[in-house]
Protein backbone atom coordinates (compact mmCIF):
# COMPACT_ATOMS: atom_id res chain seq x y z
CA UNK A 1 0.00 0.00 0.00
CA UNK A 2 1.14 3.26 -0.82
CA UNK A 3 2.34 5.74 1.86
CA UNK A 4 0.56 9.42 1.89
CA UNK A 5 4.17 10.84 3.50
CA UNK A 6 6.93 9.46 0.96
CA UNK A 7 7.28 10.32 -2.58
CA UNK A 8 4.74 8.41 -4.90
CA UNK A 9 6.66 8.32 -8.17
CA UNK A 10 8.59 5.86 -6.09
CA UNK A 11 5.89 3.25 -5.98
CA UNK A 12 4.36 3.54 -9.22
CA UNK A 13 6.77 1.78 -11.56
CA UNK A 14 5.64 -0.93 -13.40
CA UNK A 15 7.53 -3.42 -15.40
CA UNK A 16 5.90 -5.18 -18.19
CA UNK A 17 8.09 -8.18 -19.83
CA UNK A 18 8.46 -8.19 -23.38
CA UNK A 19 8.49 -12.01 -24.86
CA UNK A 20 5.83 -12.17 -27.79
CA UNK A 21 4.58 -9.83 -29.88
CA UNK A 22 1.21 -8.96 -27.38
CA UNK A 23 3.47 -8.07 -25.08
CA UNK A 24 4.09 -4.74 -26.64
CA UNK A 25 -0.18 -4.72 -26.67
CA UNK A 26 0.14 -5.08 -22.96
CA UNK A 27 2.93 -2.27 -22.56
CA UNK A 28 0.88 0.39 -24.75
CA UNK A 29 -2.00 -0.43 -23.11
CA UNK A 30 -0.50 0.21 -19.56
CA UNK A 31 1.41 3.71 -20.81
CA UNK A 32 -3.11 4.54 -22.31
CA UNK A 33 -4.28 3.94 -18.73
CA UNK A 34 -1.51 5.72 -16.75
CA UNK A 35 -1.70 8.50 -19.35
CA UNK A 36 -5.27 9.01 -18.98
CA UNK A 37 -5.01 8.77 -15.04
CA UNK A 38 -2.36 11.43 -15.30
CA UNK A 39 -5.10 13.70 -17.54
CA UNK A 40 -2.45 13.84 -21.12
CA UNK A 41 -4.26 15.44 -23.43
CA UNK A 42 -5.07 13.88 -26.59
CA UNK A 43 -2.16 14.30 -28.46
CA UNK A 44 0.44 13.90 -25.84
CA UNK A 45 -1.01 10.89 -25.37
CA UNK A 46 -0.88 9.60 -28.36
CA UNK A 47 2.73 11.11 -29.05
CA UNK A 48 3.79 8.06 -25.56
CA UNK A 49 1.68 5.26 -26.57
CA UNK A 50 2.95 5.61 -30.72
CA UNK A 51 6.49 5.90 -28.57
CA UNK A 52 5.70 2.44 -26.82
CA UNK A 53 4.34 1.18 -29.51
CA UNK A 54 7.91 1.91 -31.55
CA UNK A 55 10.37 1.28 -28.81
CA UNK A 56 8.88 -1.59 -27.48
CA UNK A 57 8.42 -3.48 -30.99
CA UNK A 58 12.04 -2.54 -31.48
CA UNK A 59 12.93 -5.09 -28.09
CA UNK A 60 10.76 -7.60 -29.72
CA UNK A 61 12.23 -7.88 -33.58
CA UNK A 62 16.05 -6.70 -32.57
CA UNK A 63 16.40 -8.31 -28.94
CA UNK A 64 13.64 -11.10 -28.77
CA UNK A 65 12.91 -9.76 -25.20
CA UNK A 66 13.84 -7.14 -22.85
CA UNK A 67 11.32 -5.28 -20.39
CA UNK A 68 9.88 -1.98 -20.75
CA UNK A 69 8.99 0.08 -17.33
CA UNK A 70 6.47 2.18 -16.81
CA UNK A 71 6.86 5.44 -14.56
CA UNK A 72 4.00 7.51 -13.36
CA UNK A 73 5.74 11.02 -12.37
CA UNK A 74 3.76 12.96 -10.80
CA UNK A 75 5.68 15.48 -8.73
CA UNK A 76 2.82 18.32 -7.63
CA UNK A 77 2.51 21.06 -10.44
CA UNK A 78 4.46 18.47 -12.96
CA UNK A 79 3.15 15.30 -14.20
CA UNK A 80 4.09 13.08 -17.08
CA UNK A 81 5.14 9.72 -17.90
CA UNK A 82 8.57 7.65 -17.98
CA UNK A 83 9.26 5.04 -19.78
CA UNK A 84 12.65 2.76 -19.81
CA UNK A 85 12.98 0.00 -23.05
CA UNK A 86 15.89 -2.25 -21.86
CA UNK A 87 16.88 -5.12 -24.00
CA UNK A 88 20.38 -7.25 -23.75
CA UNK A 89 19.78 -7.43 -27.27
CA UNK A 90 22.63 -6.30 -30.18
CA UNK A 91 22.43 -2.98 -29.18
CA UNK A 92 22.73 -0.06 -32.38
CA UNK A 93 25.97 -0.08 -34.25
CA UNK A 94 25.70 3.07 -35.86
CA UNK A 95 23.79 5.45 -34.08
CA UNK A 96 24.02 8.81 -35.13
CA UNK A 97 23.07 7.39 -38.67
CA UNK A 98 19.75 5.78 -36.99
CA UNK A 99 18.97 8.32 -35.36
CA UNK A 100 18.65 10.52 -38.50
CA UNK A 101 15.97 8.09 -39.82
CA UNK A 102 15.84 5.85 -42.71
CA UNK A 103 18.08 3.13 -41.95
CA UNK A 104 16.58 -0.34 -40.93
CA UNK A 105 17.98 -3.77 -40.74
CA UNK A 106 14.32 -4.78 -39.85
CA UNK A 107 12.68 -4.22 -42.87
CA UNK A 108 10.50 -1.66 -41.77
CA UNK A 109 10.54 2.32 -42.94
CA UNK A 110 13.75 3.01 -40.40
CA UNK A 111 11.73 5.79 -38.93
CA UNK A 112 11.11 4.15 -35.30
CA UNK A 113 13.90 5.73 -33.13
CA UNK A 114 13.85 9.03 -35.01
CA UNK A 115 10.12 9.44 -34.89
CA UNK A 116 10.04 8.54 -30.76
CA UNK A 117 12.99 11.00 -30.23
CA UNK A 118 10.98 13.82 -32.38
CA UNK A 119 7.69 12.59 -30.27
CA UNK A 120 9.18 12.88 -26.74
CA UNK A 121 10.30 15.58 -24.25
CA UNK A 122 13.56 14.04 -22.83
CA UNK A 123 14.97 11.03 -25.09
CA UNK A 124 17.82 9.14 -23.99
CA UNK A 125 19.78 6.47 -25.14
CA UNK A 126 22.48 4.13 -23.86
CA UNK A 127 23.33 1.26 -26.13
CA UNK A 128 26.20 -0.96 -26.51
CA UNK A 129 27.00 -3.26 -29.58
CA UNK A 130 26.44 -7.01 -28.24
CA UNK A 131 25.55 -5.63 -24.81
CA UNK A 132 21.54 -3.99 -25.44
CA UNK A 133 20.33 -1.25 -25.40
CA UNK A 134 18.38 1.14 -22.50
CA UNK A 135 16.52 3.95 -23.74
CA UNK A 136 14.41 6.34 -21.33
CA UNK A 137 11.74 8.59 -22.62
CA UNK A 138 9.76 11.77 -20.56
CA UNK A 139 6.67 12.84 -22.18
CA UNK A 140 5.41 15.66 -19.85
CA UNK A 141 1.54 16.46 -19.78
CA UNK A 142 0.71 20.05 -21.20
CA UNK A 143 0.56 22.63 -18.62
CA UNK B 1 -10.35 -37.26 -25.81
CA UNK B 2 -9.01 -38.14 -29.34
CA UNK B 3 -5.75 -39.92 -29.84
CA UNK B 4 -4.59 -37.33 -32.19
CA UNK B 5 -5.65 -34.98 -29.79
CA UNK B 6 -3.60 -36.29 -26.86
CA UNK B 7 -0.68 -36.85 -29.29
CA UNK B 8 -0.83 -32.91 -29.57
CA UNK B 9 -1.05 -32.46 -25.99
CA UNK B 10 2.52 -34.77 -25.99
CA UNK B 11 3.75 -32.37 -28.56
CA UNK B 12 2.81 -28.99 -26.64
CA UNK B 13 3.97 -30.60 -23.80
CA UNK B 14 7.42 -31.36 -25.29
CA UNK B 15 6.40 -35.58 -23.81
CA UNK B 16 8.89 -37.94 -24.96
CA UNK B 17 11.62 -39.97 -23.41
CA UNK B 18 13.75 -37.41 -22.51
CA UNK B 19 11.33 -35.24 -20.84
CA UNK B 20 9.80 -38.53 -18.98
CA UNK B 21 13.36 -39.43 -17.18
CA UNK B 22 13.83 -36.05 -17.07
CA UNK B 23 10.89 -35.29 -15.20
CA UNK B 24 11.34 -38.67 -12.95
CA UNK B 25 14.92 -37.52 -12.18
CA UNK B 26 13.65 -34.29 -10.59
CA UNK B 27 10.63 -35.55 -8.88
CA UNK B 28 13.76 -38.38 -7.31
CA UNK B 29 11.59 -41.25 -8.69
CA UNK B 30 14.06 -44.18 -8.23
CA UNK B 31 13.33 -47.81 -9.18
CA UNK B 32 13.15 -48.68 -5.32
CA UNK B 33 9.74 -45.86 -5.31
CA UNK B 34 8.34 -48.42 -8.13
CA UNK B 35 9.36 -51.32 -6.36
CA UNK B 36 7.43 -49.81 -3.09
CA UNK B 37 4.06 -48.82 -4.77
CA UNK B 38 4.02 -52.09 -6.75
CA UNK B 39 4.20 -53.42 -3.37
CA UNK B 40 1.24 -51.54 -1.77
CA UNK B 41 -0.96 -52.70 -4.41
CA UNK B 42 -3.07 -55.35 -1.96
CA UNK B 43 -3.04 -52.95 0.15
CA UNK B 44 -4.33 -49.90 -1.82
CA UNK B 45 -7.33 -52.46 -3.26
CA UNK B 46 -8.02 -53.24 0.26
CA UNK B 47 -8.58 -49.89 1.40
CA UNK B 48 -9.35 -47.79 -1.76
CA UNK B 49 -12.76 -47.98 -2.55
CA UNK B 50 -13.23 -46.81 1.04
CA UNK B 51 -10.59 -43.68 0.67
CA UNK B 52 -12.88 -42.77 -2.24
CA UNK B 53 -15.77 -42.49 -0.22
CA UNK B 54 -14.84 -40.02 2.11
CA UNK B 55 -12.86 -38.26 -0.57
CA UNK B 56 -16.61 -37.66 -1.78
CA UNK B 57 -17.66 -36.64 1.52
CA UNK B 58 -14.89 -33.52 1.40
CA UNK B 59 -16.42 -32.98 -2.96
CA UNK B 60 -20.41 -33.29 -2.48
CA UNK B 61 -19.93 -31.34 0.87
CA UNK B 62 -18.39 -28.11 -0.80
CA UNK B 63 -21.48 -26.21 -2.29
CA UNK B 64 -18.93 -25.21 -5.08
CA UNK B 65 -17.85 -28.50 -6.14
CA UNK B 66 -21.52 -30.34 -5.52
CA UNK B 67 -22.15 -29.05 -8.59
CA UNK B 68 -19.37 -30.74 -10.77
CA UNK B 69 -21.86 -33.46 -10.04
CA UNK B 70 -25.73 -33.61 -11.03
CA UNK B 71 -27.17 -36.58 -10.39
CA UNK B 72 -26.58 -39.68 -8.32
CA UNK B 73 -25.18 -41.61 -11.09
CA UNK B 74 -22.78 -39.32 -12.47
CA UNK B 75 -21.22 -39.36 -8.66
CA UNK B 76 -21.49 -43.57 -8.67
CA UNK B 77 -19.89 -43.73 -12.11
CA UNK B 78 -16.86 -41.00 -10.94
CA UNK B 79 -16.01 -42.81 -8.10
CA UNK B 80 -15.20 -45.95 -10.07
CA UNK B 81 -13.52 -43.93 -12.51
CA UNK B 82 -11.63 -42.42 -9.48
CA UNK B 83 -10.80 -46.23 -7.43
CA UNK B 84 -9.38 -47.30 -10.80
CA UNK B 85 -7.22 -44.08 -11.24
CA UNK B 86 -6.13 -44.16 -7.66
CA UNK B 87 -5.55 -48.17 -8.16
CA UNK B 88 -2.70 -47.30 -10.76
CA UNK B 89 -0.78 -45.25 -8.61
CA UNK B 90 0.58 -48.35 -7.30
CA UNK B 91 2.70 -49.67 -10.22
CA UNK B 92 6.40 -50.18 -11.25
CA UNK B 93 7.03 -47.91 -13.75
CA UNK B 94 5.84 -45.08 -15.60
CA UNK B 95 6.24 -44.72 -19.42
CA UNK B 96 4.70 -42.62 -22.11
CA UNK B 97 1.69 -44.61 -22.54
CA UNK B 98 0.84 -43.91 -18.68
CA UNK B 99 1.44 -40.37 -19.65
CA UNK B 100 -1.20 -40.42 -22.26
CA UNK B 101 -3.63 -41.64 -20.24
CA UNK B 102 -2.93 -39.31 -17.55
CA UNK B 103 -3.17 -36.13 -20.32
CA UNK B 104 -6.86 -36.66 -20.00
CA UNK B 105 -7.19 -35.78 -16.57
CA UNK B 106 -6.15 -32.35 -16.73
CA UNK B 107 -7.36 -32.23 -19.94
CA UNK B 108 -11.28 -33.09 -19.20
CA UNK B 109 -11.09 -31.13 -15.78
CA UNK B 110 -10.77 -27.91 -17.81
CA UNK B 111 -13.14 -28.93 -20.46
CA UNK B 112 -15.50 -29.12 -17.54
CA UNK B 113 -14.81 -25.58 -16.21
CA UNK B 114 -13.27 -27.93 -13.11
CA UNK B 115 -10.77 -25.05 -11.40
CA UNK B 116 -7.42 -26.49 -10.70
CA UNK B 117 -7.49 -25.39 -6.82
CA UNK B 118 -10.40 -27.95 -6.44
CA UNK B 119 -8.37 -31.25 -8.14
CA UNK B 120 -5.24 -30.10 -6.10
CA UNK B 121 -7.68 -29.67 -2.41
CA UNK B 122 -9.19 -33.23 -3.21
CA UNK B 123 -5.72 -34.56 -3.75
CA UNK B 124 -4.44 -32.99 -0.53
CA UNK B 125 -7.75 -35.36 1.22
CA UNK B 126 -6.67 -38.08 -0.72
CA UNK B 127 -2.67 -37.96 0.62
CA UNK B 128 -4.09 -37.65 4.43
CA UNK B 129 -6.61 -40.61 3.81
CA UNK B 130 -3.66 -42.97 2.59
CA UNK B 131 -1.51 -41.45 4.20
CA UNK B 132 -3.16 -42.38 7.87
CA UNK B 133 -4.11 -45.77 6.58
CA UNK B 134 -0.63 -46.63 5.80
CA UNK B 135 0.65 -45.54 9.23
CA UNK B 136 -2.22 -47.30 10.84
CA UNK B 137 -1.22 -50.26 8.73
CA UNK B 138 2.52 -50.15 9.73
CA UNK B 139 2.28 -49.07 13.48
CA UNK B 140 4.74 -51.73 14.00
CA UNK B 141 7.16 -50.67 11.15
CA UNK B 142 7.08 -46.81 11.38
CA UNK B 143 10.23 -47.21 9.12
CA UNK B 144 8.43 -48.73 6.44
CA UNK B 145 5.57 -46.55 6.78
CA UNK B 146 7.68 -43.27 6.31
CA UNK B 147 8.87 -44.64 2.86
CA UNK B 148 6.13 -46.19 1.01
CA UNK B 149 4.27 -42.42 2.40
CA UNK B 150 7.20 -40.73 0.48
CA UNK B 151 7.19 -42.73 -2.42
CA UNK B 152 2.98 -41.95 -2.79
CA UNK B 153 4.03 -38.36 -2.22
CA UNK B 154 6.12 -38.43 -5.07
CA UNK B 155 4.14 -40.05 -7.54
CA UNK B 156 1.36 -37.91 -7.07
CA UNK B 157 3.38 -34.77 -7.18
CA UNK B 158 4.26 -36.11 -10.19
CA UNK B 159 0.57 -36.86 -11.28
CA UNK B 160 -0.41 -33.23 -10.57
CA UNK B 161 2.48 -31.59 -12.51
CA UNK B 162 1.30 -33.81 -15.78
CA UNK B 163 -2.21 -32.62 -15.26
CA UNK B 164 -1.70 -28.91 -14.25
CA UNK B 165 0.65 -29.06 -17.36
CA UNK B 166 -2.31 -30.49 -19.33
CA UNK B 167 -4.77 -28.03 -17.90
CA UNK B 168 -2.53 -25.08 -18.84
CA UNK B 169 -2.38 -26.49 -22.61
CA UNK B 170 -5.58 -26.79 -22.97
CA UNK B 171 -6.26 -23.48 -21.94
CA UNK B 172 -3.88 -21.39 -24.07
CA UNK B 173 -5.52 -23.64 -26.87
CA UNK B 174 -9.04 -22.40 -26.07
CA UNK B 175 -7.52 -19.27 -26.14
CA UNK B 176 -6.04 -19.79 -29.49
CA UNK B 177 -9.02 -20.57 -30.78
CA UNK B 178 -10.55 -18.23 -29.48
CA UNK B 179 -7.85 -15.45 -31.15
CA UNK B 180 -8.54 -17.61 -34.47
CA UNK B 181 -12.07 -16.85 -34.80
CA UNK B 182 -11.89 -13.26 -33.73
CA UNK B 183 -9.22 -13.07 -36.78
CA UNK B 184 -11.47 -14.68 -39.19
CA UNK B 185 -14.38 -11.75 -38.15
CA UNK B 186 -11.81 -8.66 -38.08
CA UNK B 187 -11.46 -7.96 -41.79
CA UNK B 188 -14.96 -7.61 -43.04
CA UNK B 189 -14.59 -6.23 -46.77
CA UNK B 190 -17.79 -4.13 -47.43
CA UNK B 191 -19.02 -3.79 -50.74
CA UNK B 192 -20.29 -0.23 -51.00
CA UNK B 193 -21.26 0.13 -54.51
CA UNK B 194 -20.20 -1.61 -57.86
CA UNK B 195 -16.52 -1.92 -57.82
CA UNK B 196 -16.20 -0.20 -54.82
CA UNK B 197 -14.83 -2.25 -51.25
CA UNK B 198 -14.44 -1.14 -48.08
CA UNK B 199 -12.57 -2.53 -45.17
CA UNK B 200 -12.60 -1.32 -41.99
CA UNK B 201 -9.62 -2.09 -39.75
CA UNK B 202 -10.51 -2.02 -36.05
CA UNK B 203 -8.34 -2.36 -33.08
CA UNK B 204 -4.99 -3.53 -33.01
CA UNK B 205 -2.51 -4.00 -36.32
CA UNK B 206 0.20 -6.81 -35.31
CA UNK B 207 2.51 -8.59 -37.78
CA UNK B 208 -0.48 -11.62 -38.41
CA UNK B 209 -3.21 -8.78 -38.84
CA UNK B 210 -1.17 -6.51 -41.55
CA UNK B 211 -0.41 -9.78 -43.33
CA UNK B 212 -4.30 -10.88 -43.57
CA UNK B 213 -5.49 -7.26 -44.44
CA UNK B 214 -3.30 -7.30 -47.37
CA UNK B 215 -4.31 -10.47 -48.64
CA UNK B 216 -7.77 -10.19 -47.85
CA UNK B 217 -7.66 -6.82 -50.37
CA UNK B 218 -5.84 -7.79 -52.73
CA UNK B 219 -8.25 -11.43 -53.16
CA UNK B 220 -11.49 -9.10 -52.83
CA UNK B 221 -9.78 -6.63 -55.35
CA UNK B 222 -10.12 -9.05 -57.85
CA UNK B 223 -13.00 -10.94 -56.95
CA UNK B 224 -14.97 -8.01 -57.05
CA UNK B 225 -12.97 -6.70 -59.76
CA UNK B 226 -13.23 -3.27 -57.72
CA UNK B 227 -11.85 -0.02 -59.03
CA UNK B 228 -11.46 1.37 -55.87
CA UNK B 229 -10.64 0.27 -52.36
CA UNK B 230 -11.58 2.06 -49.15
CA UNK B 231 -9.41 0.85 -45.64
CA UNK B 232 -10.72 2.80 -42.64
CA UNK B 233 -8.41 3.14 -39.62
CA UNK B 234 -10.74 5.35 -37.39
CA UNK B 235 -10.75 2.38 -34.90
CA UNK B 236 -7.02 1.42 -35.17
CA UNK B 237 -5.59 1.71 -31.90
CA UNK B 238 -1.97 3.42 -32.73
CA UNK B 239 -0.67 3.96 -36.10
CA UNK B 240 2.91 3.69 -35.73
CA UNK B 241 5.62 3.50 -38.23
CA UNK B 242 5.16 0.15 -38.96
CA UNK B 243 1.86 0.60 -38.98
CA UNK B 244 2.06 3.37 -41.84
CA UNK B 245 4.23 1.00 -43.09
CA UNK B 246 2.18 -1.73 -43.79
CA UNK B 247 -0.48 0.89 -45.01
CA UNK B 248 2.11 2.00 -47.61
CA UNK B 249 2.76 -1.17 -48.63
CA UNK B 250 -0.97 -2.46 -48.56
CA UNK B 251 -2.00 0.69 -50.99
CA UNK B 252 1.25 0.33 -53.08
CA UNK B 253 0.23 -3.85 -54.20
CA UNK B 254 -3.69 -2.32 -54.72
CA UNK B 255 -2.40 -0.17 -57.18
CA UNK B 256 -0.39 -2.88 -58.79
CA UNK B 257 -3.55 -4.90 -59.58
CA UNK B 258 -5.13 -1.33 -61.27
CA UNK B 259 -6.88 -0.45 -58.39
CA UNK B 260 -7.05 3.03 -56.54
CA UNK B 261 -6.33 2.77 -52.45
CA UNK B 262 -8.65 5.22 -50.74
CA UNK B 263 -7.51 5.87 -46.87
CA UNK B 264 -10.37 7.05 -44.60
CA UNK B 265 -10.39 7.84 -40.80
CA UNK B 266 -7.66 9.69 -40.11
CA UNK B 267 -7.79 11.64 -37.15
CA UNK B 268 -6.05 15.00 -36.07
CA UNK B 269 -4.09 13.09 -33.46
CA UNK B 270 -2.89 10.17 -35.95
CA UNK B 271 -2.29 13.33 -38.56
CA UNK B 272 0.21 14.74 -36.52
CA UNK B 273 1.44 12.06 -35.18
CA UNK B 274 2.60 10.38 -38.37
CA UNK B 275 4.19 13.48 -39.36
CA UNK B 276 6.19 13.79 -36.38
CA UNK B 277 7.28 10.14 -36.64
CA UNK B 278 8.93 11.74 -40.48
CA UNK B 279 6.53 9.07 -42.43
CA UNK B 280 6.30 9.69 -46.01
CA UNK B 281 2.84 8.73 -46.78
CA UNK B 282 3.61 9.66 -50.57
CA UNK B 283 0.53 9.89 -53.08
CA UNK B 284 -1.74 7.68 -51.13
CA UNK B 285 -5.54 9.30 -50.97
CA UNK B 286 -6.63 10.41 -47.51
CA UNK B 287 -9.80 11.42 -46.06
CA UNK B 288 -10.41 12.06 -42.49
CA UNK B 289 -14.29 11.67 -42.85
CA UNK B 290 -15.52 8.38 -44.26
CA UNK B 291 -18.06 9.50 -46.38
CA UNK B 292 -15.30 11.99 -47.96
CA UNK B 293 -13.87 8.78 -49.01
CA UNK B 294 -16.87 7.44 -49.94
CA UNK B 295 -17.69 10.26 -52.12
CA UNK B 296 -14.23 10.33 -53.93
CA UNK B 297 -14.66 6.18 -54.68
CA UNK B 298 -17.93 7.10 -56.73
CA UNK B 299 -16.30 10.30 -58.17
CA UNK B 300 -13.71 7.45 -59.37
CA UNK B 301 -15.70 5.25 -60.71
CA UNK B 302 -17.73 8.03 -62.47
CA UNK B 303 -20.73 7.97 -60.07
CA UNK B 304 -21.38 10.69 -58.32
CA UNK B 305 -23.76 11.18 -55.10
CA UNK B 306 -25.89 14.03 -55.36
CA UNK B 307 -28.57 16.20 -53.07
CA UNK B 308 -32.27 15.36 -53.51
CA UNK B 309 -33.64 18.81 -54.66
CA UNK B 310 -30.61 19.13 -57.03
CA UNK B 311 -31.71 16.27 -58.42
CA UNK B 312 -35.16 17.08 -58.99
CA UNK B 313 -33.38 21.12 -60.51
CA UNK B 314 -31.59 18.59 -62.84
CA UNK B 315 -34.70 17.10 -63.89
CA UNK B 316 -36.50 20.05 -64.24
CA UNK B 317 -33.81 21.57 -66.24
CA UNK B 318 -33.53 17.95 -68.50
CA UNK B 319 -37.12 18.56 -69.19
CA UNK B 320 -37.03 21.98 -69.99
CA UNK B 321 -34.49 21.49 -72.42
CA UNK B 322 -36.54 18.67 -74.23
CA UNK B 323 -38.84 21.07 -75.76
CA UNK B 324 -36.05 23.02 -76.64
CA UNK B 325 -34.07 20.20 -78.88
CA UNK B 326 -37.05 19.60 -80.34
CA UNK B 327 -37.12 23.00 -82.33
Amino acid sequence: MRDAGHDSSQDAKESIRIVEEADIITARQRVRATAQELGFDSFAASAIITITSELARNIWVYAGRGEVVVERIDKGARKGIGLQFIDQGPGIVDLPKVLKGGLSRGGGLGLGLSGSKRLADEFDIDTQPGKGTHISVVKWKAR
Amino acid sequence: MRRDEIDQYMDILNFDEYELRSRLEFFEITDDDFRCLAGLRDFASKYTEEIVEKLYELILGHPETRTFFPDAETVERVKRKQTEYFMKLFRENIDLDYIRDRLRIGFVHEKIGMPPKWYLGAYRRYLQLITDRLIEEYRDRPDLAEQYVRSIEKIIFFEMAVSIDTYIAAHVETVTRHKEAIRELSTPVIKVHDRVLLLPVIGTVDTHRAQQIMETVLLEIVEEQAKVMIIDIAGVAVVDTRVADHLIRTTKAIRFLGAEAILTGISPNVARTVVQLGVDIGEIQTTNRLADGIELALHEIGKAITPKNQEKHLEKARQQERPGEKR
